[in-house]
């Protein structure tokens, strides 16, 4: 039974149609990504299940209770804000001890769900300090302690690190997915950035345009996407139409639009005799990107990007004549 | 590149210097104006406290100097309650009418300082109690005149702090809207609030049109007092103005540190 469910939500903000009739179950426990580009409706629908916005149609139901017209207070969901939100005139244990009061629990239980939720974030020793003498990951920690300390039904994370440079992210992320785990939360997570959501997510929810474009675990998504959107947003898929795929094969193709991941592609200065389809094309660009090297390739007038492993021992030159080969079961039909 | 930058220390302690130099000289021989007799020469001759005890045991000045301190204060609080209470609607409910609370509240900017209380008495002379009251006239025109000042450092201070945000944030945790505004947000903008109501107070308290066109002869307040006393003394004069700025001194020490002792529990 889905923890969470969206069912025929539609958001306007006057003629403006946001959120175009989503329906969305959550299970429990999961760590669910709302993955998409700026604009998409992926924080819309965040701010709708937190209470923060009112849907202008559909139900939202939360543990089998219809929390549609709920107050944000009354919702029991915890929340992460991409600006931390921290409130600047309250210590790290007055941040975080905030909610607790108004809940009127005893000092003794503040002092130790505090004093817990410091301590899951790695935080001890900055329990007396202000927001603004902290670093932006010790602020974002303290923001995401804020959010568990209540022992929400559910966290929401809105682009929590997207202020965070990349290395301090890396880290972070390997904080949240394993609080998520001892805590055994159910998390919705919502970024732009689709290597995050591969990394964080049990179950991806991509977004455009105000609607679901594909659902399915980082795998799946990532293997098999559905449209042409999924395959470029997801994968930097290369997105060929049946007349280019014939070009690149020999072979005739049905109308429709086929994807390639980049990494896919074989390239060797040998003939290749493994490959469903081998042709031979002309380097035009490489670019390094971290461990891979990316070879836009022309290959009959078709232009292709290929990624390889970042070894000099297999560098190709731009100019250099390459032999690419690639299998059926990698062309994607959309 | 150390020497330039030593060189353009040493410029901006100069300026600093002229600059204070220049806005305390008035006041330093005002000063020395009120504690000597006679300047007629080089230096002032025949020193005296005479002005100043004078000034001490005359209850007149007193209730003129309580007067101010009354009118100034309960315009004050009372704009800055309501502007932070439109300003809480503003800022939950409808921020789309920011722009308009903001031009209505810039207009007093524009209104030259005769023209207000004219036409204040024209509209509310003959209406009945308590619009009819002058020290009711009083207040309200006061709060109009401070409005832009208080509406101004209030927004600028909520925009500095993400208002929207940190009520978004403590609505997370269980707070309603309104404990949110006024429990975190404003205590979060008080630096602003207290600056802008310092200067509030240093207009209403230097006013002298106003007051002498609604309330005449009948409330004498610190202005009028310095008014009536300048046909009679400039030695008293002096003093008077003297008194005026230690007063008007003491009330900013004493509102800048009870901020600043709210500023310094927070860095503690």
């Amino acid at each position: 039974m889905a923890y969470i469910e969206f069912k025929n939500i539609d958001k306007y903000y006057g003629d403006n149609h946001v959120l175009k009739g989503i329906n969305l179950e959550i299970k429990k426990g999961d760590f669910v990504t709302l993955l998409g580009p700026s604009g998409c409706g992926k924080s819309t629908l965040l701010r709708c299940l937190a209470g923060l916005e009112q849907i202008s149609g559909g139900q939202i139901l939360l543990d089998g209770e219809d929390i549609t017209d709920k107050d944000p207070k009354d919702r029991n969901i915890g929340m992460v804000f991409q600006q931390y939100s921290l409130f600047p005139n309250m210590n790290v244990e007055e941040n975080l001890s905030f909610g607790l009061k108004l809940q009127k629990l005893s000092s003794d239980e503040i002092s130790r769900r505090v004093r817990d939720a410091i301590d899951m974030v790695e935080l001890k020793g900055k329990e007396k300090e202000y927001p603004g003498n902290l670093s932006g990951g010790q602020q974002q920690r303290v923001a995401l302690a804020r959010g568990i300390v209540m022992q929400p039904k559910v966290l929401l994370l809105d682009e929590p690190l997207s202020a965070i440079d990349a290395k301090l992210r890396k880290s972070l992320q390997t904080s949240i997915r394993r609080i998520h785990k001892e805590l055994g939360l159910t998390s919705v997570f919502v970024t732009h950035d689709q290597d995050e959501a591969m990394v964080m997510s049990d179950v991806i929810h991509l977004f455009h345009d105000g609607v679901i474009e594909q659902s399915g675990t980082p795998v799946e998504v990532y293997t098999k996407p559905v449209t042409s959107f999924a395959a470029g947003f997801i994968g930097n898929y290369n997105i060929l139409d049946s007349r280019a795929m014939k070009r690149l094969t020999g072979k005739e193709w049905k109308n429709g639009q086929i994807a390639i991941r980049p990494e896919t592609f074989l390239l060797s200065r040998d003939e290749i005799t493994t490959e469903d389809y081998c042709m031979q094309g002309t380097i035009t660009d490489s670019v390094p990107r971290g461990n891979v090297l990316r070879y836009s390739i022309n290959v009959n007038d078709v232009e292709i990007y290929a990624d390889v492993l970042f070894r000099s021992m297999s560098m190709y030159n731009v100019g250099d004549k390459v032999n690419v080969g690639v299998a059926d079961h990698n062309c994607v039909r959309l | 590149m150390r020497t330039e930058k030593k060189k353009s220390h040493v410029g901006a302690k100069i300026a600093i210097i002229v600059i204070i130099a220049y806005l305390l000289l008035p006041l330093i021989m005002t000063f020395i104006y009120s504690l000597f007799q006679e300047w007629i020469d080089i230096a002032p001759t025949g020193f005296t406290l005479a002005a100043y005890t004078e000034l001490f045991t005359d209850p007149l000045f007193w209730k003129a100097v309580g007067r101010t301190v009354v009118i100034s204060i309960i315009p004050i609080i009372l704009c800055t309650v309501f502007v932070l209470l439109a300003m809480y609607v503003v800022v939950v409910y409808h921020p789309e009418w920011d722009k308009m609370i903001q031009i209505l509240c810039t207009i007093p900017y524009a209104i030259q300082g005769v023209i207000l209380p004219i036409c204040v008495l024209s509209l509310y002379s003959s209406a009945p109690e308590p619009f009819g009251d002058r020290m009711f006239m009083l207040v309200a025109t006061y709060m109009v005149v401070i409005l832009p000042y208080v509406y101004q450092g209030i927004r600028n201070n909520l925009n500095g702090v993400g208002a929207p945000r940190l009520i978004e944030a403590a609505q997370m945790l269980g707070a309603s809207k309104f404990y949110a505004f006024f429990r975190v947000v404003i205590p979060n903008i008080m630096g602003g609030v207290t600056i802008s109501v310092m200067l509030a107070m240093a207009i209403v308290f230097g006013d002298f049109v106003i007051i002498n066109t609604l309330a005449g002869g009948q409330f004498m307040t610190a202005q009028m007092y310095l008014y009536d006393i300048m046909k009679k003394s400039g030695q008293r004069t002096c003093a008077v103005i003297v008194v005026l700025f230690v007063v008007t001194l003491i009330i900013s020490a004493c509102a800048f540190f009870l901020q600043s002792k709210g500023k310094d529990r927070k860095d503690r």
